[in-house]
């Protein structure tokens, strides 16, 4: 298993997609940043216009922390969409390019294969996140500095830097674990449908749902606290004033329930069916 | 005997791919498997390297090696973005093998390919793609190669290099080789044994020369004034230029050939021409 972990890291780092998944979440960084940069404070005008009338603002509201929770809400579509297509294109290149029957033609066992794919993806998502929060923290700090941390979330909620630095950590940790879960999902999608266009398209289609139904209200407590698209924001609980940490706790290992059975769906579909 | 496939059945909804079909190899020989295509050869093949399943049958390969059996089914499928050495230490690498430096060299130099390249070998010829695929196949030693349509998109050069590779491989190592092929003339000379496959079953199966012999009723002479030959006339003949075709049905080659000579024709080759709708067993090939 461990050779088999470290032969598909060698062949990750040596892939140019790779790189392009590192560009691209790099990219969205830069964009927000600069976006940032040239129209965030008009924006933060606009947002506390009325506000100020009644309150005085000290400091700079666009500072790093604001910028780090803007890049932050790119773990709502934009990486999980990236991380989706190039997981699964770990397993569908293989199958394109028909090496995955080279592989089987070695004495390799298939549980052990297709679980080293979802242990490396696991590592990968990780791995992502903890570049885009590591660059985001840095970058964010260095260009816009120190400062409070206001965020619109059933209205708007003010941060001391401390503490909007801890909730930020913390919403990165939680938000991983969303991203592992489709990860996962993504690559079960490919073991299904092996082709890559097709896996891209129902990752995507699936991201989307997933979206839809978080906001969903489907009229049922068991429904709405249990299925998995209601579990995907537990990072963003981390911006209300009293953390509900039992919340967070129980979606978190729900939502990590949800990925372990996908992906043994995923392992015994890949178990059962033949090479070719 | 090294490899017993037992009566082997695999069906794709109601297509009837492979039908009660049996094999038996011996160590260090080499086994043709000849068809027209979709007879089922790469089904076949499949099913003996573990790819698929059969739905009834036997597969038995006597073996202690960690790596009992080998191959290449239709192309070698690489990654195209490693290297040769990077291919290498990966298929090595899963399953436990080190690949030191000796090794690599030991294996570059087995197939005939250059360790000293070292770029990605997408820009490798189907020929060299061919040769590492074969590497790799045989990492770890296998007593058993499995080689579906090897000679396929190979210039002539290249066919007769991997024949001798072939041979080389299954004369200095004991190594068992089955081949298929859609062309039998590529598989005469190299194979002891033939297995003639035909919409899923064998239909013939024996030592390559005899059962070839058996199917050869056409020869193809090349010489000069055979237009003069009163033999040539006596038999049924097709006249192209500088050469004839000659079907037997009763004469032996050797006694036409001879007479041919003594009335001053000048033979330089003479060419069996294997009867396809024989061997195979069916008009459409």
């Amino acid at each position: 298993m461990i050779s088999l972990i470290r032969s598909e890291i060698y062949k990750i780092s040596k892939q140019s997609k790779t790189l392009y998944a590192l560009a691209a979440i790099l990219i969205i960084e830069g964009f927000v940043i600069m976006s940032a940069y040239y129209q965030g404070a008009g924006i933060i005008d606009l947002l506390l216009d009325n506000l100020k009338d009644s309150f005085e603002f000290r400091g700079n509201l666009l500072n790093g922390n604001l910028i780090i929770y803007l890049i932050l809400n790119s773990l709502w579509f934009h990486v999980p969409l990236i991380l989706m297509i190039i997981i699964s294109g770990f397993l569908t290149s293989e199958y394109k390019d028909k090496t995955i029957e080279t592989v089987m033609l070695q004495p390799v066992n298939k549980l052990d294969f297709i679980l080293s794919k979802y242990i490396v993806s696991i590592v990968f998502t990780l791995l992502i996140v903890l570049i885009l929060a590591v660059s985001t923290f840095f970058i964010s700090y260095w260009i816009f500095g120190y400062g409070d941390l206001v965020v619109y979330l059933d209205g708007l909620n003010f941060f001391k830097s401390d503490d909007a630095f801890y909730r930020l950590i913390n919403a990165f940790l939680s938000g991983s674990i969303t991203m592992i879960f489709f990860s996962v999902v993504s690559l079960t999608l490919a073991v299904i449908l092996k082709d890559a266009t097709k896996t891209w398209i129902v990752a995507a289609i699936f991201l989307i749902c997933s979206n839809l139904l978080l906001k969903m209200d489907f009229n049922n407590d068991i429904v709405n606290e249990l299925f998995f698209s209601k579990l995907t924001d537990s990072w963003q609980y981390f911006f209300y004033y009293e953390i509900p940490y039992s919340t967070i706790y129980f979606k978190n290992l729900l939502l990590l329930g949800y990925s372990i059975v996908v992906m043994i769906i995923g392992i015994l579909i890949f178990k059962r069916r033949d090479i070719q | 005997m090294i490899l017993e496939a037992r009566n082997i059945n695999k069906s794709y909804g109601s297509l009837e791919v492979l039908k009660n079909v049996t094999i038996e190899c011996h160590k260090g020989k080499i086994y043709g498997l000849i068809g027209a295509n979709g007879a089922g050869k790469t089904t076949l093949f499949r099913i003996l390297l573990g790819l698929i399943k059969q739905d009834t049958g036997t597969i038995e390969i006597d073996s202690e090696g960690i790596k009992p059996i080998g191959g290449i089914v239709e192309k070698p499928a690489l990654y195209g973005y490693l290297s040769a050495y990077g291919n290498l230490k990966v298929f090595a690498q899963i399953q436990r093998l080190k690949l030191t430096k000796e090794l690599f060299y030991q294996s570059m130099n087995q197939v005939g390919l250059s360790p000293e390249r070292s770029d990605a070998v997408k820009n490798y010829s189907l020929g060299m793609k061919q040769r590492l695929g074969l590497a790799i196949a045989l990492l770890n030693n296998p007593d058993c190669i499995v080689l579906d349509e090897p000679f396929s998109g190979l210039d002539p050069m290249g066919i007769s290099a991997l024949h001798e590779l072939i041979k080389k491989l299954s004369r200095e190592n004991q190594i068992t080789i089955i081949i298929s092929s859609h062309i039998v003339h590529e598989l005469a000379d190299l194979c002891d044994n033939l297995y003639v496959l035909n919409d899923g079953e064998i239909i013939k199966s024996g030592s390559a020369n005899s059962l070839l012999k058996e199917n050869v009723t056409t020869y193809k002479i090349v010489g000069k004034n055979l237009e003069i030959s009163e033999v040539l006339k006596s038999t049924e003949v097709v006249y192209l230029k500088n050469a004839v075709f000659v079907s037997l049905k009763n004469s032996n080659i050797s006694e036409v050939l001879q007479k041919m000579i003594e009335e001053g024709v000048e033979v330089t080759s003479c060419i069996p021409q294997t009867d396809f709708k024989a061997l195979f067993g069916r008009e459409r090939v």
